[in-house]
């Protein structure tokens, strides 16, 4: 589908400096979550600096606190100590009223499960955060069919999840995700649950927003594919980084792949 | 250029409210099932409200009529039977339930008039009641009434007395104070209550609120407790979806709004409900063991009306009151940790 150049860039802003200007920064993140009197040390100080326009993947073990640290630096959860900046905003700073705000214009959210909400249609779906955005509900529709069309969902925007496969339901939680032309996208395992042709055309939207709008692409991932598109990835490890390679740097045939 | 991070805006609660209906719609099953708990209990409520009034009414009713066979019995063992005779009446003022309960009675028994002096009474036939001057009345009458509230006139008694078949005058209170006449015999037809009757009276009375108060206790319990789960429910089943529009940037505030439009909702519908069925039930029920006329008759549609607004009033704050609970837990969760959830 032939994308209107025009309607993308009023979509997303382009920023001059797009490239080496840290979007976010952890530092020495720490979180501990208390279940009685047992503690878990989920991260045990992450520091990293996260570039605009950046694709990025983390990897690691389930358990090794990857999951912890995308809800810290996607604001859902606050470190137990460490800052964590985003947009060079220290969100410890900010009220729930800002952290809304935050994460309704700022973020957008792919979850490995997609998260639709299943009362509602493909496109309420993706409308839902420009109304929580104090978007009206016209100009909202106008948008979101635009977005839909966008990821190639143009053609059921009233269909419920529940009626959708699940490379659409994940291709309805992108176009959710850019509802707010958000400046960073994080994505928890996003291609995990679909088969490999869709999770290959998910890469490649995620690769076109990137190049085409400078979106900052954070995921989670295990999927080679994905892996070797991205511009950088890290290993986590019973909540340290253990490693940062650019995908060149790594021999993807080793057994740390498995 | 680091952008200022700004305050989410405030939606308006239309919005929520859009929200609400749209996942009402979608989830009526479940929306019913909840509904359910508020309809059964305000049922409860309702139906112990009006089974109590309907037995209030009916043991009013029937203490009446025994009250009204007294009197006329009573009556007739001083002048002989009543019917097909004339009867004079001095009307003092309003009557009460009672009286105008005799005025139908000796109707029933076929009294071929009343001659009435005073206020008309509000219920009676026309024809059988027949406007008469105070000074004509009694005159060819068996005997003559004082009903009403007031006092008896103090004079004037030698004339109304000498008109009279039978020279028998009956008051229906006490209070009438009539006075002395040595040539007539005059008869009080309010019952004279002993001090241990009364002592008795007042201790069934004491008995009956008390059981009652109870009772209606019991099914306000019954109804909170319901529609604290039925709400609870409706909460939790939710806390995904919830997690999901704080992602997406819903304040904690349009949250709440969310749950408690939802369940004043929920409350009004299933209230108005929950009376409807509540009455029919009572209703219903009491008339198998009372007879449908006398049920009907001893609903008042006044206090119907309170019974029903009281219920529908606090089907509505019980169940806003059980929101409360389930609607900052969902308000103040934190995002990350409602997606963990797995109900």
């Amino acid at each position: 589908m032939p994308l209107d150049q025009q309607k993308l860039n009023a979509l997303f802003p382009a920023s001059e400096e797009a490239g080496r200007r840290c979007i976010i920064r952890a530092v020495d993140v720490r979180k501990v979550y208390r279940m009685g009197k047992v503690e878990t040390h989920a991260l045990r100080g992450v520091t990293v600096d996260i570039y605009e326009g950046e694709y990025l993947s983390i990897m690691g073990p389930s358990g090794s606190g990857k999951s912890t640290l995308f809800n810290m630096i996607g604001g859902l959860a606050k470190p137990t100590s460490g800052k964590v900046y985003i947009d060079q905003v220290d969100i410890a700073h900010l009220d729930h009223n800002e952290l809304a705000w935050l994460r309704c214009r700022k973020i957008g959210y792919v979850f490995q499960n997609y998260n639709l909400i299943q009362v509602m249609t493909c496109l309420e779906n993706v409308m839902l955060p420009m109304s929580f955005a104090g978007l009206d509900s016209e100009e909202a529709r106008d948008k979101a069919m635009y977005i839909l069309k966008l990821v190639g969902l143009g053609h059921r925007p009233l269909h419920k999840p529940a009626e959708l496969s699940g490379g659409q339901q994940q291709r309805c939680a992108l176009a959710r995700s850019l509802a707010n032309s958000p400046d960073i996208i994080l994505a928890d395992e996003p291609t995990a649950n679909l088969d490999m042709h869709t999770g290959e055309e998910m890469i490649e939207l995620f690769a076109m927003l990137r190049d085409e709008l400078g979106v900052t692409i954070i995921s989670a991932t295990h999927d080679l594919k994905m892996l070797k598109r991205s511009d950088r990835i890290l290993w986590i490890e019973d909540g340290h980084i253990v490693r940062a390679a650019k995908p060149s740097e790594v021999d993807f045939g080793s057994g740390e792949f498995h | 250029m680091p952008s200022s991070i700004q305050n989410q805006v405030r939606l308006p609660l239309s919005v929520a409210f859009g929200i609400v209906m749209q996942g009402i719609r979608i989830r009526m099953g479940r929306a019913i099932v909840t509904l359910m708990g508020v309809v059964l209990g305000i049922a409860f409520l309702m139906s112990i409200l009006t089974g109590q009034s309907i037995r209030q009414g009916v043991s009013r009713e029937a203490e009446m009529r025994a009250e009204g066979n007294r009197m006329l019995s009573f009556l007739t063992a001083e002048i002989g039977p009543v019917e097909g005779r004339t009867l004079g009446v001095i009307a003092l003022g309003p009557l009460n339930d009672m009286e105008l309960r005799l005025v139908g009675e000796l109707r029933n028994r076929r009294v071929a008039r009343l001659q009435w002096a005073g206020p008309p009474p509000t219920r009676a036939a026309a024809g059988f009641v027949q406007p008469a001057g105070d000074a004509s009345v009694g005159q060819g009458a068996a005997a003559l009434f004082v009903m009403g509230e007031g006092t008896a006139p103090g004079t004037g008694w030698e004339a109304r007395l000498a008109g009279l078949e039978q020279k028998v005058v009956a008051v229906t209170r006490h209070a009438q104070g009539l006075p002395e006449m040595p040539k007539a015999v005059t008869i009080c037809l309010e019952r004279e209550w002993q001090p241990d009757e009364v002592h008795a009276r007042n201790i069934a009375a004491m008995r009956l609120r008390f059981r009652t108060g109870w009772i209606i206790v019991i099914s306000l319990l019954v109804t909170v407790i319901g529609i604290c789960n039925a709400m609870l429910m409706s909460v939790t089943e939710r806390f995904r979806e919830i997690g999901t529009m704080k992602c997406l940037g819903a304040l904690s505030q349009f949250i709440r709004e969310v749950f408690f439009i939802e369940a004043c909702l929920m409350g009004f519908v299933g209230s108005l409900a929950g009376c409807l069925f509540g009455i029919l039930f009572a209703a219903a029920t009491y008339s198998v063991s009372f007879g449908v006329g006398l049920v009907l008759a001893s609903l008042s549609p006044g206090t119907l009306l309170v019974h029903g607004a009281v219920s529908l009033g606090a089907g509505v704050i019980l169940a806003v009151v059980a929101a409360i609970y389930p609607a900052s837990v969902a308000s103040r969760m934190v995002p990350a940790a409602a997606l963990r959830s797995t109900i």
